[in-house]
């Protein structure tokens, strides 16, 4: 029962009352040494585990704030959509009343979008042409991915022919301003309405099959589109495309000017492509289609959201925008080539998506901006670059849930998983409040009486020994040793319900232990059917299970 | 317009696009993994095939095993890449796919810079003969193709059928999760599967390589042909895809011939919309079930 101690733990204890000639207890017992209660405190509250700071980190600045402020705020006019959501809350610290900017997404928008406009102005000389013209191409990149961002990510329609609506705009709008003379502001037009028509017969298989099936199919169709365009007798040249279109970049300008204004005709379009997308996925058919993810459509239906209208209607409006997009592209580089439907282009185009993170618009800029800048700007390394750009499409495939925009939250779903082990690792079991439960419970004084049970319990265990229970069956009343003591005042104190009592059989005039109910008009339970002759031996009965079950806890 | 000629052609084309579909369907279902990758396989085999013939040998039956094997490595190396690390991670469909085209991105540019962008050719394997029966020329590369692909098909299938691994790979297309229970390695079947497909894909490279040319895109319109044929087949059916390659087949030398080359596709897609529109599990969905994922 008891741990065997060395000889000198043990001593002779004098009961201090004796002298006074005092009615009961032991005069002198064989007992333990007790160590000072304090010494066992501090060695028991004392943390063992490492410690490390916990909480804001400091370099991020909180403004001060106050609740009337809350109430103003700047809103675009003429809507009343606040430019930034600021919440209020109260420094749990301090105390203080402090802002917290809530969604700081048009912030970095806004300096992205700005740091863009401000490029031309700030490249070197060298490399003015190279830089230049690779922005005018990331910005019409980016403009499609953000419209097949809107087919895949808000629509889930998994079409992989995003490419093919835009090259037939382009060589449908370049054919005809070839052959009818059109002016270039007509073209975009125009390739809203071949973006319609095509739109509308890709969406029809698309109401049928589901995921991978309508994605190879529509990688089918995107070669259908080439092997059409590059082996018909109207459009089909010599020269890898169809050019002589007429533009809005005038031929008799500075090569540096005309650089310049594509880059800015290109920004201009994914600016506008933004918007779309804002107006789309942040409005009322994007709350719809938010409901209804893939494989959870049938609840979706049961709700009563019908969610194949609104993915149609998503994707006939960005097959209109690509359509646009195919029309300014003629308008922007006077025609466009075959590669514009190859396997590479949607290989490519895939990797933008990828890398960025596929769903969100963010990624679809980013990933368009990497591989561009790799793709463009690096044209010197020959095949090398694109093998470093499938190398780097290669690694988020394998490494990552969801691009580099998934990283954060990837970063913080893995760190809570290490934060829950290292703390189970360190928390101690029994008695104390697991610190997942810890955070459930208001009232925080149960919790330290929990952890102070527990240490108590501990150290009691450390007297238990045959000495002192020898000593308990001697004399159960009066003064005992320290140990013995401190034992029982533990039992005295312990609820009202469970507790032992004794009870007297009126008749037999034995002693049998009960326990109580703890809840009033409930009789106590018998615990056990043994029967004690004197009360000394019930009480003593009474003791032994008491710290039977303050060791077996 | 002789019937004979469109019959001959239908199948030859059937049976080189039916390898790669054949192969898409049973790594869809078996691994559930959608491998875009084939092209890149189509391609390695093929430049595998003429470096064999360059520098071991000229004998045919040497090109042929060349391209085999090299194809079944190039399979091998897919799973261990893309199959392997990704198989029991989240989102697993969309990216094994992306992670095979990734792969096929990397390898073709790869080809690209190490043998330059000019074509090869393989020697011809099937030597220069030919047989006429009932007034019809059969060329010996139609008939060695023919023969060739419908050998290794059976051969397959009757692997499949037979062997232990073969029940393994078709527990795993019934329910691998099942499969896994009862102890059926996943891993280790991938492994048998990418290189089985692979080896498909090989052969396929090298028979179309008596037509064509090799260069480091072209595996490109084999794969997106094989996968329509998969697709129309129904993804994970081998008889499936071995009836739509039948029908494309005669679909693409009837069109090409009466229409002219530049509507094959066009046809060919119209089939399968029309198909798939009817029943969106293809012409398995008709046969039997397929795996849905």
């Amino acid at each position: 029962m008891s741990t065997p101690r060395k000889n000198d733990d043990q001593y002779l204890w004098k009961n201090p009352l004796a002298v006074w000639g005092a009615k009961g207890g032991n005069y002198d017992v064989p007992s333990i040494r007790v160590e000072d209660p304090r010494t066992v405190w501090r060695k028991t509250t004392s943390y063992k585990a490492p410690l490390h700071k916990v909480g804001r980190f400091k370099y991020i600045h909180k403004w001060a704030n106050h609740g009337k402020r809350l109430w103003k705020r700047q809103r675009w006019w003429p809507t009343r959509r606040s430019v930034l959501l600021i919440r209020g809350l109260y420094n749990r610290k301090t105390l203080k009343a402090e802002k917290s900017i809530v969604d700081k997404r048009p912030i970095y928008w806004a300096i992205s979008l700005l740091a863009l406009v401000l490029v031309p102005l700030f490249v070197p000389e060298s490399l003015q042409f190279t830089i230049l013209t690779a922005g005018a191409t990331f910005g019409i990149f980016a403009a499609i991915n953000v419209c097949w961002t809107l087919v895949i990510g808000t629509a889930s329609i998994f079409s992989l022919a995003t490419y093919a609506v835009v090259g037939t705009a382009a060589f449908l709008t370049a054919w005809l301003s070839i052959n009818l003379g059109l002016p270039w502001w007509m073209l975009p037009p125009i390739g809203m309405l071949v973006g319609i028509v095509f739109g509308g017969i890709l969406a029809l298989p698309a109401l049928r099959l589901d995921g991978f099936y309508y994605a190879l199919l529509t990688l089918g169709l995107n070669e259908l589109c080439r092997v059409y365009f590059v082996t018909s007798s109207e459009f089909g040249s010599a020269s890898g495309g169809l050019y002589g279109a007429s533009t809005y970049i005038g031929a008799a300008w500075a090569p540096l000017t005309q650089s310049v204004v594509s880059y800015y005709g290109a920004f201009a379009l994914l600016v506008a492509s933004l918007f779309l997308f804002r107006f789309i996925d942040g409005r009322r058919l994007g709350r719809i289609l938010r409901m209804a993810p893939e494989k959870r459509e049938a609840f979706a239906e049961a709700t009563g959201v019908n969610y194949r209208q609104a993915r149609v209607t998503v994707f006939l409006v960005s097959s209109v925008a690509l359509g646009f997009i195919g029309g300014f592209y003629t308008a922007q580089y006077r025609g466009v080539a075959y590669a514009i439907f190859g396997f590479d282009t949607v290989l490519l185009g895939l990797a933008m998506l990828t890398i960025g993170g596929i769903g969100r618009v963010e990624g679809a800029v980013a990933g368009t901006l990497i591989v561009v800048v790799l793709d463009k700007v690096f044209i010197t390394l020959g095949p090398i670059r694109h093998i470093m750009i499938g190398v780097l499409m290669l690694f988020v495939v394998l490494f990552l849930k969801n691009g580099l925009f998934g990283m954060k939250q990837q970063f913080r779903a893995w760190r809570d998983k290490k934060k829950g082990e290292w703390r189970s690792s360190r928390t101690e079991k029994g008695g104390e409040a697991l610190p997942e439960e810890a955070t459930e419970i208001d009232d925080k004084d149960i919790l330290y009486r929990k952890r102070f049970d527990k240490m108590q319990r501990e150290h009691l265990k450390t007297l238990v020994c045959e000495e002192v229970i020898e000593e308990h069956k001697n004399k159960p009343l009066g003064q005992h040793s320290e140990a013995l003591e401190r034992l029982l005042l533990y039992f005295r104190r312990t609820p009202q319900n469970d507790k032992y009592a004794i009870r007297r059989d009126s008749r037999g005039k034995r002693y049998k232990i009960v326990a109580f109910s703890g809840v009033r008009g409930t009789s106590p339970r018998l615990v056990e059917d043994k029967e004690y002759e004197t009360v000394e031996e019930a009480y003593h009965g009474v003791f032994r299970r008491r710290v039977y079950d303050l060791l077996e806890a | 317009m002789d019937i004979e000629f469109i019959l001959i052609n239908g199948i030859v084309i059937a049976c080189i696009y039916g390898l790669i579909a054949v192969a898409v369907s049973i790594t869809w279902s078996s691994l559930g993994l959608l491998n875009l990758g084939y092209g890149f396989i189509f391609a390695f085999a093929g430049y595998g095939a003429y470096v064999t013939s360059r520098s071991l040998s000229e004998y045919p039956p040497v090109v042929l095993a060349a391209g085999v094997l090299v194809g079944a490595v190039g399979g091998v190396i897919i799973c261990a890449l893309i199959f392997i690390p990704l198989h029991e991670k989240p989102n697993f469909t969309v990216r094994g796919m992306v992670g095979t085209l990734a792969i096929s991105l990397i390898g073709s540019q790869g080809l690209l810079w190490w043998f330059g962008p000019r074509n090869k050719a393989l020697p011809e394997i099937f030597g220069r003969w030919q047989v006429e029966i009932g007034g019809t020329v059969l060329t010996s590369d139609k008939i060695g193709i023919v023969v060739c692909s419908i050998v290794m098909l059976i051969l397959i299938v009757r692997w499949m059928r037979s062997s232990r691994r073969g029940l393994e790979i078709r527990a795993m297309m019934m329910n691998p999760h099942a499969a896994s229970i009862v102890g059926i390695g996943i891993r280790k079947t991938g492994f048998y599967v990418m290189g089985i497909t692979g080896a498909m894909t090989g052969l396929a490279a090298v028979l179309l390589s008596q037509t064509y040319y090799i260069s480091p895109f072209s595996g490109i319109t084999p794969l997106i042909k094989g996968v329509s044929i998969a697709l129309l087949g129904g993804l994970g059916s081998v008889r499936g895809a071995v009836i739509a390659s039948v029908i494309l087949g005669f679909a693409e030398s009837l069109t090409s011939t009466v229409l002219g080359g530049q509507y094959v596709l066009i046809t060919q897609f119209l089939i399968i919309i029309a198909i798939l529109m009817i029943r969106p599990r293809g012409i398995a969905g008709i046969l039997d079930v397929a795996r849905e994922q």
